[in-house]
């Protein structure tokens, strides 16, 4: 059977989505229009609005629906400590950790150049500009412990301490509860050579 | 087909389905190969960790055709360990065995070398050295080697203090040549030649002479890694120290 040309594009929209594949989104668009009629219908509404509202805040770079997001416009958050994360998922993984109080800013991504990304493709010029405008005391790099995030740590490491601003890096090994007979070589030896007086 | 426990480098990874990591793999006997490493996205997976850029694996896996299935991955001795301007270094070696290596095309003598190209990049200083040789040595193994002891046409040792200009494709002529090529001095080739860089002027023109080769290869399309080297896309003086790549 070969279906009509509104469901066939229902389906191909779906397939934008992450991790959806062709029968995926074939049961998600048969599922809706047999079944879900109203929910298709709050999705629809939901992404409508969502688009419309929904954009880059101005000084992180993160999703918001202001022109600067609440974080950024608070007086309660420390405008001299910036910690740089790849995503907005990292960001909220650190907000409620609870253990931050300075400001942020997103990169959404990394320098992968095998991937075509660049130092222009992230936020960098932007980055740059915020640092050039001064009040940063401390960067705070938070980018992933992969190649890749340790090539853009290192990346805007130089940026900030070009400017003379304090420079660190989040710390990495043994996690909370961990064994270290369990633990893998390589955060073996980071936890190691990362070691510190107490 | 089954492939057990050989040497390999990941060179490149990516998102493959929800939990899986499409792995860019350079294994010693087989070439560069596209692996499927199913689950290793998964947070309980060790996989992850294990299959980074720069380490020395041993990988198994099985299947016929473009992409294979990972079956298993350890990590062999000798961990490498690369940050800041050597990891850049390690992802521009990278990039350009994925841009010129032909998936399932062996070459056993490139991948020596460039394992012993990502040891010497841990110690410090001589990176430049490092990838100048690294090329030199892609260039010979893909086919198009560099002539670099004697004269294109005529067979003339290369004289040290004369100039060349190396047509491409071809070799050095003497300084000027009838057609257009890279200027450099004999020296430089000799260095280039016998791999010891006695001065800056030598790697420089090695640099620029590889740089057109692998340029004539690449198709166009810059390599992207490059822009990381920041400092030297900066105009001179604005930074203390050297272009690396």
């Amino acid at each position: 059977m070969s279906d009509t040309p509104a469901i066939d594009g229902l389906k191909q929209a779906l397939r934008r989505l992450p991790g959806v594949g062709p029968k995926t989104a074939q049961r998600m668009a048969f599922h809706l229009l047999e079944r879900d009629r109203d929910g298709a219908r709050l999705i629809v509404e939901a992404l409508g609005s969502a688009l419309e509202r929904v954009q880059q805040c101005r000084s992180c770079n993160n999703l918001c629906e202001q022109e600067v997001c609440a974080l950024c416009s608070s007086a309660r958050r420390d405008a001299g400590l910036l910690c740089i994360v790849e995503s907005p998922a990292d960001l909220a993984s650190l907000e409620q950790c609870g253990a931050y109080t300075g400001r942020y800013f997103v990169l959404m991504g990394h320098l992968s150049p095998l991937d075509g990304v660049g130092p222009d493709e992230l936020g960098i010029p932007r980055l740059e500009a915020l640092l050039d405008a001064g009040g940063v005391r401390e960067v705070i790099l938070a980018t992933n412990l992969t190649v890749e995030g340790e090539a853009t740590a290192h990346y805007v490491g130089e940026l900030a301490r070009e400017r003379n601003i304090l420079v660190t890096r989040i710390a990495h090994g043994v996690p909370l509860g961990g064994e270290l007979e369990y633990t893998d070589r390589g955060t073996l030896a980071r936890a190691f050579s990362g070691r510190r007086e107490v | 087909m089954r492939v057990q426990q050989q040497a390999a480098f990941v060179l490149h990874h990516g998102h493959y389905g929800e939990s899986s990591l499409l792995v860019e793999v350079f294994a010693r006997g087989y070439g560069r190969l596209g692996l499927i490493a199913r689950g290793a996205r998964r947070p309980r997976s060790g996989l992850r960790t294990l299959l980074a850029p720069f380490q020395p694996l041993l990988v198994s896996w099985s299947g016929r055709g473009e992409l294979g299935t990972l079956t298993s991955a350890e990590a062999a001795e000798g961990a490498i360990d690369l940050s800041g301007e050597q990891a850049y270094c390690g992802l521009y070696l990278n990039e350009l065995l994925v841009r010129l290596l032909h998936r399932h095309d062996p070459h056993e003598n490139l991948f020596d070398i460039y394992g012993r190209s990502l040891r010497r990049l841990q110690q410090p200083g001589g990176s430049e050295v490092v990838l100048r040789l690294f090329e030199k040595h892609l260039l010979q193994d893909l086919g198009y080697g560099l002539v670099l002891d004697r004269e294109v046409c005529g067979n003339s040792p290369i004289v040290p203090d004369a100039d060349y200009d190396y047509v491409l494709d071809r070799g050095p002529m003497p300084a000027p040549a009838a057609e257009s090529g890279v200027r450099l001095k004999g020296a430089s080739l000799l260095a280039l030649a016998c791999e010891q860089f006695p001065d800056a002027v030598a790697l420089r023109d090695s640099k620029l002479l590889t740089r057109a080769c692998l340029a004539r290869h690449l198709g166009g399309r810059p390599l992207h890694s490059r822009s990381l080297f920041r400092l030297g896309r900066r105009p001179a003086g604005s930074a203390g120290k050297g272009q690396i790549s």
